[in-house]
């Protein structure tokens, strides 16, 4: 019995979802952030299985990419979210629903 | 590894990644969240060394669980203070059910696709001169990774520090005192 890409792309649908929950349940905004990493991270799994078992380097490509693009994005949202802690001295994303500072 | 090994360690990690990553959204303390979730990202990078990505795994622990964690970690320490330690009571109180039911749906939706849908990866294999595992074979890991990324990939990569730059930029700019 051998491990074909399904199974791979199975526990990558997992973790996507699990990530699509924690987004929708959790009100600190530090976790929306890390449960969107769960997401790119679920991702990258699939691109790095479709890599293997397609036998080409393109996906390695797209996880590098995606990599790159999480870090900025990471730094961009923590940033916003100190910036709105200090306004606010409360960080509840139910709270913050008005576009203005 | 023989065939019964791949299966017991795919097993194995794939369990305790989704042990993991369940953990970062179960825990109320963020810095659990995130410890959890540097858990996560060992299982991926071990899961990629087992799909013979060694490269992508190194980077995988370098830059995320490395770089961006204490990242978060840093930012989570600097407003633990000031962070209840338990949320306000939910204002829709069916909301986590609810994404429960809609997170299972979506699970199985999507296992559903994976299995039926299968044919397509095996007639777009790749062959001959862009077959991976034989640049691999003759050049390495590593090697055959930067030349693809150095030739096929060389203008996305520029952008990519386009993108960074700007990032630090936008970091800069909300991080001022005004």
């Amino acid at each position: 019995m051998t491990i074909s890409v399904s199974w791979y792309l199975v526990v990558s649908a997992i973790i996507f979802t699990v990530g699509v929950i924690g987004v929708l349940v959790r009100r600190n905004p530090l976790v929306i952030f890390m449960s969107i990493e769960l997401m790119l991270n679920a991702v990258n799994l699939s691109f790095v299985a479709f890599s293997h078992y397609l036998d080409s380097v393109d996906g390695l490509m797209f996880v590098f990419l995606v990599l790159t693009i999480a870090a900025a994005e990471v730094v961009v949202g923590l940033a916003i979210i100190v910036s709105i802690f200090r306004t606010r001295r409360d960080i509840d994303v139910d709270d913050m629903n008005v576009l203005r500072g | 590894m023989t065939d019964t090994q791949t299966l017991i360690s795919f097993f194995v990690l794939a369990v305790a990644s989704v042990a993991s990553a369940i953990g970062v959204i179960i825990f109320r303390n963020a810095v659990h969240s995130a410890l959890s979730l540097i858990l996560t990202l060992l299982f991926l990078a071990l899961f990629y060394l087992q799909l013979g990505a060694m490269f992508i795994a190194i980077v995988q622990i370098l830059i995320y669980a490395g770089a961006i964690m204490v990242l978060f970690l840093f930012v989570v320490t600097m407003l633990a203070s000031e962070l209840r330690d338990t949320e306000l009571p939910d204002r829709i109180p069916w909301q986590r059910g609810v994404a429960a039911t809609l997170g299972l749906i979506l699970v199985g939706a999507l296992s559903y696709l994976l299995f039926t849908g299968t044919t397509i990866v095996t007639s777009a294999k790749a062959s001959g001169a862009n077959s991976l595992s034989q640049v691999v074979a003759t050049q390495g890991d590593t090697q055959a990774f930067g030349l693809a990324l150095f030739h096929g990939f060389a203008f996305p990569f520029e952008v990519t520090s386009l993108v960074i730059v700007v990032a630090m930029l936008g970091a800069m700019v909300l991080g001022r005192k005004s």
